[in-house]
């Protein structure tokens, strides 16, 4: 989707026909939704996906709980299926991919999220969407996870008020859910 | 809330695109791969306001792609983009290069190893407690500064084998010492350079690339068969944490490398430890000379001198693991 530069020189005044050029236009799927976002008008080279998320779409749910030193995992989002830190991804880097956030996988009535509430997987939640978010990329890909790989896939999210056992619990009941159980 | 510094993002459709870009800005641009490292250094801003980028070239838009796995006449080669989490989990590296496959395993969480380069990981800044202060709190010698604040001050994460250009801030990559281990190469568009001779301390950079240089590919020689490769890392948590020691040998059929990290500004060739091991069978004998033997030249700062045991626990254990086939 990128259009290349109109600009035959750039600020510095070299030719610019073999030069690395800004993207101009950036199209995302958000949660199943399709959105296009003009670089320096929407999006800035310096928004992270976790603003735009924000700010151009009123997703909330991706939290800041490290203020976006990539060490605790609140950030979690899907890109293109695989759970990274929306605080530390550039919306300008994100181009033709998918995202998908907690809102989307609430939509899609995923047995985690009422996993989470009956096993009581959270004390002030802040942490919660960004476990349930590396939870889902879990059972999508090992929909018959060991406590051991329920740990692992978990291991870079950090919950402050100490929830982890319930957030195994509530994983594990997911899945059987999932399964039929 | 920070927000990240102001940049230009440029994408780069070649290699040459993204070399000539570099050349054409002087230093004032710089490569970027998964910005995992790049970025935080962009929002907490530890660098006086001369030594940032103002470009930042996204090398991810080449074509064709720099991510890639592949074995050809006995050498690994893998592209310089390619994500940590494709190599941990690639089933050939696993096997034959079982040193470099469980190191990308180890690289902070699952989240960033899933956006993280083996590039970006290997050119990460050193950094020090005070190196990494946002706002540049310390201007120390790696800012252009005139003193180290590590030296005389809380130094329980340094180096253990000295300075290098007065800095004793550590190289926490946990793939550098696989690469040494596994004597890799890597393959920049101007060179090829070994593994052991890849890193430096400069002001701020942590290698010896040029400014308009990258690294292309990284190239590791399959291992003699009854050798075994292994890897081992110290932290406080056993996820997202940095390395506070890391080792990574490969020993077996005649050969014994051995190399450790985060104890030094450069990854730490164990030498002194690979010459113990020579024509000797492994056992716990064997295996604990080679420990002394790997930390007997070290000489430790005010607070760190506890690293020295870590570290030769690390080479010890990993010497006796290289046994059990
Ligand atoms: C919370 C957290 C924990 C971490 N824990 C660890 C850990 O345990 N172990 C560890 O080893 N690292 C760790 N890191 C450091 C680092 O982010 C990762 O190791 C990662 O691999 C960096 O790769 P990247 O692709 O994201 O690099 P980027 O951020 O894109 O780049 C890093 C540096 O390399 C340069 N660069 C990138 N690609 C090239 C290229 N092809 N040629 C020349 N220069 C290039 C960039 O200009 C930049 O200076 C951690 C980071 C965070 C945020
Ligand atoms: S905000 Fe903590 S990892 Fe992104
Ligand atoms: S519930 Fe409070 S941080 Fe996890």
């Amino acid at each position: 989707m990128n259009i290349p530069g109109e600009k035959k020189t750039d600020d510095i005044g070299v030719e610019s026909k073999n030069l690395a050029k800004p993207p101009q236009i950036i199209g995302l799927t958000v949660n199943g939704r399709q959105h296009i976002f003009k670089v320096g008008v929407d999006i800035q080279p310096n928004t992270t996906l976790r603003d735009l998320l924000k700010e151009r779409l009123g997703l909330y749910s991706p939290k800041e709980m490290c203020q976006g030193d990539g060490s605790c995992g609140s950030c979690t989002v899907m890109l293109d299926g695989k759970p990274v830190l929306s605080c530390l991804t550039l919306a300008v880097d994100c181009d033709g991919k998918s995202v998908e956030t907690v809102e989307g996988i609430a939509e899609a009535g995923h047995p985690l999220i009422d996993a989470f509430r009956n096993n009581y997987a959270y004390q002030c939640g802040y942490c919660t969407s960004g476990f349930i978010v590396a939870a889902k990329a879990l059972l999508d890909r090992n929909p018959n996870p060991t406590d051991e790989e329920i740990v692992k896939a978990l291991s870079g999210n950090i919950c402050r008020c100490g929830a982890y056992a319930a957030i195994i619990s509530a994983v594990r009941e997911a899945a059987e859910r999932l399964k039929g159980g | 809330m920070r927000t990240i510094r102001k940049f230009e993002f440029l994408n780069a459709r070649t290699i040459d695109e993204a070399v000539n870009t570099l050349a054409a800005y002087k230093g004032k641009a710089w490569p970027f791969a998964g910005g995992t490292d790049i970025l935080r250094m962009m929002r907490f801003q530890p660098l006086p306001e001369n030594l940032y980028p103002e470009v930042l070239i996204n090398l991810k838009t080449i074509s064709p792609s720099l991510e890639y796995i592949k074995e050809e006449d006995g050498i690994l080669s893998i592209g310089a983009l390619t994500k940590l989490v494709d190599i941990a989990n690639n089933a050939l590296v696993g096997e034959r290069y079982s040193a470099l496959a469980n190191a990308a395993n180890k690289v902070a969480s699952p989240q960033i190893r899933n956006m993280a380069t083996i590039s970006g990981n290997i050119c990460q800044l050193t950094h020090c407690l005070y190196f990494s202060k946002p706002d540049n709190r310390f201007h120390c010698l790696r800012k252009g500064g005139s003193e180290c604040p590590a030296q005389l001050g809380d130094n329980r994460y340094c180096s253990i084998f000295g300075d290098v250009n007065g800095c004793v801030a550590v190289n926490t990559s946990d793939i550098a010492p696989a690469l040494i281990a596994l004597n890799a190469r890597i393959k920049t568009n101007k060179r090829m350079v070994n593994a052991g001779e890849f890193w430096d301390v400069r002001v701020p950079g942590s290698t010896i690339l040029d400014e308009d240089e990258i690294v292309v590919e990284i190239q590791v020689p399959r291992p003699p068969p009854d050798a075994k490769s292994v890897f081992m890392k110290f932290s406080i948590r056993s996820s997202i944490d940095f390395p506070i020691v890391n080792g990574a040998a490969l020993i077996g059929d005649g050969v014994a490398r051995i190399a450790l990290n985060a104890v030094a500004p450069k990854p730490y060739r164990a030498t002194k430890a690979e010459e113990v091991l020579k024509g000797k069978t492994i056992d716990e004998t064997a295996a604990e000379e080679a420990a002394i033997a790997a930390v007997s030249e070290a000489s430790p700062l005010s607070f760190n001198k506890w690293k020295i045991s870590v570290a030769k626990a690390i080479v010890k254990r990993m010497v006796l693991n290289t046994k059990s086939r």
